[in-house]
């Protein structure tokens, strides 16, 4: 497989557009409330009853921040308020005890992962508490290459809590940082020192954890080229095992923090592209691989590696080594896919929180999936994972006849092999190098959901593509 | 326009339902004998040997259970059925999968009651043959009849075929090779196809723990033998697994 990827400016000035980052097909808004705690028990008893259940990640969700930052998407609560952290982990903890039953034990977990929020506004010990309890409830696998992971806030953790965190058995650890430019800082009110975040970091490698990630933004408010130079050159000089640059989404009739943001203040659409440009750049030339949407990787690390093997995955928390498994998703707001089911806990925390004290599976909505959705899922897992589709690998898997069935998607694709995005030929659609910055792209044309809403109304739930 | 092989449309996973009124499906264990005398499905039907028009079984309903009156044996037209007892502890026994084209209810004959349970797996469609009725056509049609026999002798085979001391893999290998028999013997694919059944059923049926079943599922696939996804498996070296299996199958 050809995994390099060419980055050309005209071409993503022109694919500049809304969609969705395909972390689940059909995306989020999708599911419905008709989909409830019932089935999500019959879809767990079914994966069970599959030949080879597959495996367990989880995933939970600590929505609390002691302050905020404007430019956040997340499902999150600002308070300075320690003590609704543990009243939070009691609750999650009555939520594993709760969910956990409804899996075999024999399905390890390979992944568990926290996020937020800021995960670290719980001390270790809490985190310490919910890993023990997992543990107990589910079986861990014992394999070395099980990830738990935690996204860090670098500005509230410190040396100590690092070693008790890698102590528990986290290996793997996402930072924020965003911009190290103070006029950014400022205007997102995130205001983080570089030598902070830098020990953190190496806190981490002394650890013993095995990777490292840092995730930045382009397109913020007061953002420049120079500054955001500047930010991407010390993030490489620390050699971060991954690196993932996101584009800020400006939705402030969606999130209320993002008012705080001023549209003056931010780049144009040109201007956008030149930060990405420039962060792009810069990672390549520092030895970086593009592993796919947002992501890069030194060659060494797991991820690049599995990119050129062909075993990349990709779930609800981004990309990863293992093969398909089950999601669990414990906290508010958090989502599950498990079967051939999505399913999500309520986004309000009351909602969340009654449902746990009456002692039921906090399901708020979710969907379950048919042929076709589980058939273009895959589609678009393979292009996001492995950049190509095999039509003969989609005819075996699902019984169709590819080109009968997406007669339409192919013909969509037209304009796409046009602009050289893809190459068609009779065995595979193959994203070309400069088309695997537009996997997003790519992968629309085989979105049934969005064909429906066309012709183009309004859909401001997505980021831009690039 | 749009081709699906079996096995890949839920439910039910593999159809036979290709009979109408007046023709019998393509798998029907009866339709050569009684052809051959010149009874379509609308004699039988007048004769009130056959008893149509039962609607689809959904998945977990029961089509008998213990105890029940017997009157009639049944032929799957499409989906799967498992039969099990509940033994005096209250844990299920599984005694047999039945696919499409095969015939359930034969081992009440000798009573006048259902001995086991019968559960539809997936949607379930059904012919039912009024026993009484078909008995006494048998002895006017000797195909027929030699059909019933053929079947009943398959029933009690099926059922002793596993009894001996073998292993996990022996097992395994040999409840996946009758499949593929059965399914070949149907006219479909006998080396894909997709297992209805849970993987606790087939535990219980091979007498073996569940993670054993998926232990052994895990190995074959790493040794090349096979491929899983899901409740699908593929038949990829099907001489080897005939190798594991030989001591049960023997022949």
């Amino acid at each position: 497989m050809d995994t390099t990827a060419r980055f050309d400016f005209d071409l993503l000035r022109r694919y500049d557009e809304f969609g969705p980052r395909y972390t689940s097909y059909p995306t989020a808004p999708h599911f419905h409330e008709g989909f409830g705690e019932a089935e999500l028990r019959q879809h767990a008893a079914r994966s069970n009853a599959e030949l080879i259940p597959r495996p367990i990640s989880i995933y939970l969700h600590i929505p609390y921040c002691t302050n905020p930052c404007f430019y956040c998407g997340c499902n999150r609560i600002i308070t300075r308020d320690l003590s609704k952290g543990e009243r939070y982990v009691e609750r999650l903890l009555r939520e594993i005890a709760r969910a956990a039953p409804l899996f075999d034990r024999d399905r390890d977990v390979v992944q568990v992962h926290f996020g937020g929020g800021s995960p670290n506004f719980l001390r270790p010990a809490q985190i310490g508490r919910l890993l023990d309890s997992l543990g107990r409830h589910f079986h861990f696998s014992d394999s070395p290459d099980r990830d738990f992971s935690i996204e860090l806030d670098p500005r509230h953790v410190d040396e100590a809590d690092i070693a008790e965190l890698a102590a528990l058995g986290i290996n793997r650890a996402s930072l924020g940082v965003q911009d190290f430019n103070p006029v950014v800082q400022k205007a997102i009110n995130r205001i983080q020192g570089i030598d902070q975040t830098l020990a953190v970091i190496e806190a981490c490698r002394a650890r013993g954890m095995r990777s490292v990630n840092v995730d930045l933004i382009y397109g913020l408010p007061k953002q420049t080229q120079a500054g955001f130079r500047g930010t991407v050159d010390t993030v490489i000089e620390a050699r971060p095992d991954r690196v993932a640059i996101y584009g800020y989404a400006h939705l402030p009739q969606m999130f209320k923090a993002q008012k705080q943001i001023r549209d003056e203040d931010l780049p144009g659409a040109g201007e956008r592209l030149e930060l990405l440009a420039l962060a792009v750049e810069c990672l390549t030339a520092a030895g970086y691989e593009y592993i796919g949407v947002d992501h890069f990787a030194l060659p060494d690390d797991e991820l690049a590696q599995a990119l050129h093997r062909g075993g990349l995955h990709r779930n609800f928390m981004g990309y990863t080594t293992h093969a398909d498994s089950d999601l669990v998703g414990f906290g508010v707001s958090a989502i599950s896919h498990v079967g051939s089911s999505y399913s999500q806990n309520p986004r309000d925390i009351t909602g969340w929180e009654i449902a746990i004290d009456h002692d039921r599976l906090p399901v708020w909505r979710g969907m379950t999936l048919d042929f076709d959705d589980e058939l273009r899922a895959w589609v678009i897992q393979e292009l996001m994972c492995r950049g190509e589709i095999d039509r003969a690998g989609a005819e075996r898997r699902f019984g169709i006849v590819f080109d009968a069935y997406f007669a339409d998607e192919l013909e969509r694709l037209e304009r796409l092999e046009d602009d050289g995005l893809v190459e068609l030929d009779s065995g595979r659609i193959r994203a070309t190098s400069r088309g695997r910055y537009l996997l997003r792209i790519i992968a629309m044309c085989f979105d049934r959901y969005l064909q429906r809403t066309r012709p183009d109304r309004e859909r401001p739930q997505f980021s831009r593509a690039v | 326009m749009l081709t699906r092989t079996p096995g890949r449309v839920p439910p039910p996973s593999v159809a036979a339902d290709d009979g109408d009124e007046l023709h019998f499906c393509s798998t029907c264990a009866f339709s050569a004998a009684c052809l051959e005398r010149g009874y379509d499905k609308g004699r039988l039907a007048e004769l009130h040997v056959l008893v149509e028009h039962t609607p689809p079984i959904r998945e977990g309903e029961h089509i008998f259970r213990e105890g029940d009156e017997f009157n009639a044996i049944a032929a799957i037209r499409a989906g799967t059925v498992k039969t099990y007892v509940t033994d005096l502890e209250g844990r299920e026994q599984v005694q047999g999968f039945f696919l499409p084209g095969e015939v359930i209810g034969l081992n009440a004959i000798s009573q006048s009651r259902y001995p086991c349970n019968a559960v539809a797996l997936e949607t379930v469609l059904l012919c039912r043959f009024s026993f009484p009725k078909i008995a006494t056509l048998a002895t006017r049609m000797p195909g027929l009849q030699q059909k019933l026999f053929e079947l009943l002798s398959e029933d009690i085979g099926k059922a002793s075929r596993l009894a001996g001391d073998f292993t996990a893999d022996e097992r395994m290998a040999a409840f996946l090779l009758l499949l593929s028999r059965r399914y070949a013997e149907r006219g479909l694919s006998p080396t894909r196809f997709r297992l209805t059944m849970a993987r606790t059923d087939i535990a219980n049926y091979l007498r073996l723990a569940a993670e054993t079943v998926s232990r052994v599922l895990k190995r074959f696939q790493a040794d090349g033998l096979i491929l899983v996804e899901r409740r699908e498996v593929e038949l990829l070296d099907v001489p080897a697994l005939q190798a594991i299996a030989a001591s049960v199958l023997r022949n």
